[in-house]
């Protein structure tokens, strides 16, 4: 049964207090992720923005068990953390772990890859902001074509990031593990639901949010849920999953008003015509590998439950 | 030497406003030093920054504690605006007192011959603090909402410090401004700033406020080495200092970093629970027998979220303020 | 059980008589058969434990670090390179107080090295707030893993120890090791009770949140702590594992003919079994020569060595590893531990990159420490053994 949002609790496991900034999409996504999610989970959250947020010791915005080393191994954490609750016979506890683009995409993709071939029992979700907020606004493998960050900024030769976002969702697909989903904060059932799926499925399960960030980006910070809805219009996001190989399109981006979009952000606002018809062209492209990808893993996949 | 400590919150600016100062005094052949906190805090969290100003090299490197001037970039952090209003009973205080206040006394460890630099529509002889002390007062953040459009009061507070101190001149501060604000802003954006500074200057006033005021006092744990827990794995526990470990971060009155705060109207809300769902910082409290939604004004940091989802125009966000 | 096994093969089973739950372990020489071995027990059903085939050493120390801090018996294991790779999340489990074992099989880290032993991959972690111990016979490494989760989860300790063993030299050469039984081992190891450090819904903590600075240096405190109560520690659960096994490794040291020595050799590792036989030898000779062998690295037993060598006219001290313009780092432990003695104490570099420590090379340091106490003072404090263009003494 889906759920509606009047299904979530009051009650929060990401406690109010985290010092987050003010409209953060991440602290968004977190606290509604982790009220579908229930208590009976761990959560481990590697170097990020996140880890700064939840709370500096012996501060900690979490009610459940919690866990934080370094930047580049939540892929590995979580599977000896998945491993230990079995050992345990703690089967009900689902083991989590909540990384940024920048941990999931670059630093830690091959922790997070070997995490997945392992088919490793529990849920990886990654924030999507598009860079490495934490430390100012760097570039990620996840930041898009033409934004402007600390590492690609604005010059008098090169503007914004010359190279294309990282697709860690479809790397994951080709891990062909039970699970692969993007979601956004700005689309709450479409959201909580792939969160209740991703929970009640075993094996590895692989979650990718969009969640704009107010200072990155450069935007007016009550437009947090205004983006996002932009991005799935533009189809600089797409809202997928992929389950045991059998990709299916949420929803049918109509593929317009990039430039919309674009110009609400500072990241954006220095780009030309030329620069924005390569970035359209790029994600029409993306488009049409998707829906070219949706039917070939129909096909391929259907009515197959083991298929992978 | 002259010690300044400059109070504000994350996104006001307060490192940058340092860095200018240092600037503009060693545009007057000064030796000058600026230095954050050197923390992690986000947009809105409580900061401080330092400058130290001398006519020689300065040789120290460690914090500011006894400061000649401070410079607070908002009124809340002075304990101008009280947040907590109301809210004795709340989970985040303990006996009416917010356990994570931001509300410090500013004039802890200040020369009584120095001078406080305030963020208030107040005028000095309206403003209330532990001490005793010369202060001036702008009400920057209409300053800087007219120039900037946005509430970084960083800039027009240096132009109330020139004007309070005499330490340095408003040349001085708008050559520092230019200097620092425009390699990391650019051009534009740093002239903007020196007509803030320019209004700030102008705006000033200079008086004595009245002192003897109480702040509660700040518990902070710092326990001896024998009662920390190893390997700092800490379960969730409550302390003469307030909550510790799972769950603490409850006692954080984030509520004291906002410039507008959200008004429902019971009225028009539909109950559709969009800005429940939305507020990245849970304020919002689902009210079943209103069907209507309620703001826990202690969390909210004012973003504006729920007023831009709400599908019937039931939130409105109205300027905070002081009393 | 005796059997005529390799050290891979010798921790492999005192992992499985410890009841190790949770193994995450990637492979490479010298080092690479333990993870055989411990595959090959488990798929065999002679073992029950969660096993992952990590993708990197990084993986696997992070794995272990999160299952140890969910309470669960945890080990890895690695060499050299792999250390290397680890070094970032060394920290980690020293400073989560994490009691994992981890079985270093010593090789030479960098370019310039191969696959053969040096210490210059363990050594630079010495500050990572990890026990070291290194050991010298495979019966030693069997033994050692069952003393360290011993030592390792005292609540005087709480911290992670590597056990040390000279690449090849022992990982590839055969020599008769008892092997525990399990009822014995069960007898001497109980059940690991996580009292600091778990992971359960029922009862939330929070495990190695980011630290500000109004607490970091009371909790390295409380590590310099541990490590030293740890002194105590390692010495009675050696004498519990004598009593119950009946072979003594003598804790933090062993000594051999030091009570009248007038030059003392300190030794790491399997050069002590060659200096061994060199100092009887020179005892036949009318020679007071004394041998210690250093077990315990990480604590340093300074006062012990101090106590061992008051009355020595000389003191030499083995290294096989280089602090690069300094000299070795054990001569340097040693330095710090007769800091207020005359005595000349001299450091012997060599045996790096796996070469050969012969009994020629042992008795050239002799030579030199005789030499040094007829004349008390040292030519050089650093010298280089067996180096081509390097004259000793």
């Amino acid at each position: 049964m889906r759920l509606k949002l009047k299904d979530l609790p009051e009650e929060n496991i990401f406690s109010s207090g985290h010092t987050a900034c003010a409209g953060c999409g991440a602290a968004m996504a977190i606290r509604n992720i982790a009220k579908v999610l229930g208590k009976e989970i761990i959560i481990y959250v590697p170097a990020s923005c996140l880890s700064v947020f939840n709370g500096l010791f012996p501060s900690c915005a979490w009610t459940v068990p919690y866990h934080h080393t370094v930047f580049e191994n939540t892929g590995a954490a979580i599977s000896g953390l998945s491993r230990a609750m079995k050992r345990k016979g703690l089967d009900n506890v689902t083991v989590v772990g909540i990384a940024g683009d920048g941990g999931t995409a670059d630093i830690g993709l091959q922790a997070l890859s070997g995490a997945a071939e392992r088919n490793e029992d529990v849920i990886y979700i990654c924030y999507d902001n598009e860079a490495y907020m934490n430390t100012g606004v760097q570039r990620s493998g996840s930041t898009p074509h033409g934004a402007s960050t600390t590492t690609t900024p604005v010059g008098k030769l090169m503007k914004g990031k010359q190279d294309f976002k990282k697709d860690v969702p479809l790397i994951m697909m080709a891990h062909s593990v039970p699970y692969v989903a993007t979601a956004s904060v700005s689309f709450p059932l479409d959201l909580i639901n792939k969160v209740k799926k991703a929970k009640e499925t075993k094996g590895f399960r692989y979650l990718q949010v969009y969640a704009p960030c107010v200072p990155g980006w450069g935007y007016e910070q009550s437009k947090t849920v205004e983006l996002g809805k932009l991005a799935v219009e533009c189809g600089m996001w797409f809202l997928l999953e992929c389950e045991n190989g059998q990709l299916k399109i949420n929803r049918e981006p109509k593929m317009k008003n990039l430039e919309t979009y674009l110009k609400m952000q500072g990241r954006f606002r220095h780009m030309d015509e030329k620069q924005i018809a390569e970035l359209q062209e790029s994600i029409e492209r993306k488009w049409e590998f998707y829906k070219g990808y949706a039917d070939l893993t129909q096909r391929l996949y259907s009515g197959s439950e083991a298929s992978v | 030497m002259k010690e300044i400590i400059l109070h504000g919150r994350g996104g006001q600016g307060a490192v940058l406003a340092a860095q200018a100062l240092a600037s503009a005094a060693v545009f007057e052949d000064k030796y000058a030093m600026a230095f954050p906190h050197f923390g992690a805090e986000r947009r809105g969290a409580p900061v401080a920054a330092f400058a130290r100003i001398a006519e020689g090299r300065i040789l120290t490197k460690a914090h500011i504690y006894k400061p000649d001037y401070v410079i607070v970039l908002d009124p809340w952090l002075a304990g101008l605006v009280d947040v907590a209003k109301g809210m004795e009973g709340h989970e985040g205080t303990s006996g009416g007192v917010p356990m994570g206040s931001v509300k410090t006394d500013i004039c802890q460890g200040l020369n009584k011959k120095g001078a406080a630099v305030l963020n208030t529509a107040r005028p000095p002889d309206e403003v209330r603090l532990s001490l005793e002390v010369c202060v001036g007062t702008v009400d920057a953040t209409t300053i800087a909402l007219e120039t900037l459009g946005h509430p970084a009061t960083n800039s027009c507070m240096l132009g109330a410090f020139a004007k309070t101190t005499e330490e340095v001149s408003i040349g001085s501060i708008e050559k520092g401004i230019m200097d620092v604000f425009g390699e990391r802003l650019g051009e534009g954006i740093a002239e903007r700033n020196v007509k803030a500074a320019k209004l700030g200057f102008e705006r000033t006033e200079v008086g004595m406020c009245s002192g003897g005021r109480e702040f509660p006092a700040q518990k902070k744990w710092l326990p001896d080495v024998d009662e920390l827990p190893p390997g700092c794995a800490i379960r969730s526990q409550d302390t003469e200092y307030g909550k510790l470990g799972p769950g603490s971060t409850v006692q954080n009155e984030t509520g004291s970093w906002r410039t507008f705060h959200p008004i429902v109207d019971d009225e028009k809300c539909t109950y559709c629970m969009l800005c429940w769902f939305h507020c990245p910082d849970g304020c919002i409290g689902r009210v079943p027998d209103k069907e209507s939604v309620s703001v826990d004004y202690f969390y909210c940091k004012g973003c504006g979220i729920c007023s831009e989802v709400c599908p019937v125009d039931a939130i409105t966000m109205v300027r905070e303020v002081e009393g | 059980m005796r059997r005529v096994v390799g050290s891979n093969y010798a921790t492999s089973h005192a992992v499985m008589r410890a009841r190790v739950e949770v193994i995450a372990a990637y492979p490479i020489t010298p080092q690479t058969q333990m993870v055989e071995h411990i595959a090959k027990f488990i798929n065999d059903g002679i073992m029950d434990c969660e096993y992952i085939n990590v993708e990197s050493e990084h993986s696997a120390i992070s794995a272990v670090i999160a299952s140890q801090a969910a309470g669960v018996r945890s080990f890895t294991s690695t060499a050299s390179q792999g250390l290397a790779l680890m070094h970032e999340l060394l920290f980690s489990a020293g400073g989560l107080r994490l009691p994992i074992v981890m079985g270093v099989v010593n090789r030479s880290v960098g370019s310039t090295g191969g696959i053969w032993v040096e210490y210059n991959d363990s050594m630079p972690q010495r500050d990572c707030g990890w026990l070291q111990m290194y050991v010298e016979t495979n019966q030693e490494v069997h033994d050692m893993i069952l003393q360290a989760y011993k030592i390792a989860e005292d609540k005087r300790v709480l911290l992670p120890i590597m056990i040390c063993s000279d690449g090849f030299i022992l990982s590839h050469t055969v020599e008769p090791v008892e092997l525990a039984e399990q009822e014995e081992v069960d007898g001497f190891l109980p059940k690991y009770e996580a009292r600091h450090s778990y992971l359960d819904p029922k009862d939330p903590i929070a495990s190695g949140i980011v630290t500000p600075r109004e607490y970091r240096q009371e909790f390295a405190y409380q590590i310099h702590r541990a490590m030293l109560e740890a002194k105590d520690v390692i010495g009675e659960v050696n004498r519990d594992f004598a009593d119950k096994f009946g072979r003594d490794h003598s804790g933090l040291i062993e000594t051999e003919f030091v009570e009248d020595a007038e030059v003392i050799l300190l030794t790491l590792g399997t050069v002590t079994s060659t200096a061994r036989g060199v100092v009887r030898e020179l005892r036949k000779k009318g020679k007071k020569a004394g041998l210690v062998k250093v077990r315990a690295f990480r604590p340093y037993p300074a006062e012990r060595i101090a106590e061992v060598c008051k009355d020595a006219r000389a003191v030499g001290v083995y290294d096989r590893s280089v602090s690069f313009g300094v000299g070795g780092p054990h001569y340097l432990e040693v330095r710090n531990a007769l800091f207020d003695s005359d005595v000349p104490v001299i450091d012997f570099i060599g045996g790096l990159g796996g070469r050969d420590v012969a009994e020629a090379d042992v008795r050239s340091m002799y030579d030199v420490l005789l030499e040094a106490a007829k004349t008390g003072k040292a030519k050089r404090n650093i010298e280089w053994v067996n180096t081509r263009g390097v004259v000793l003494g």
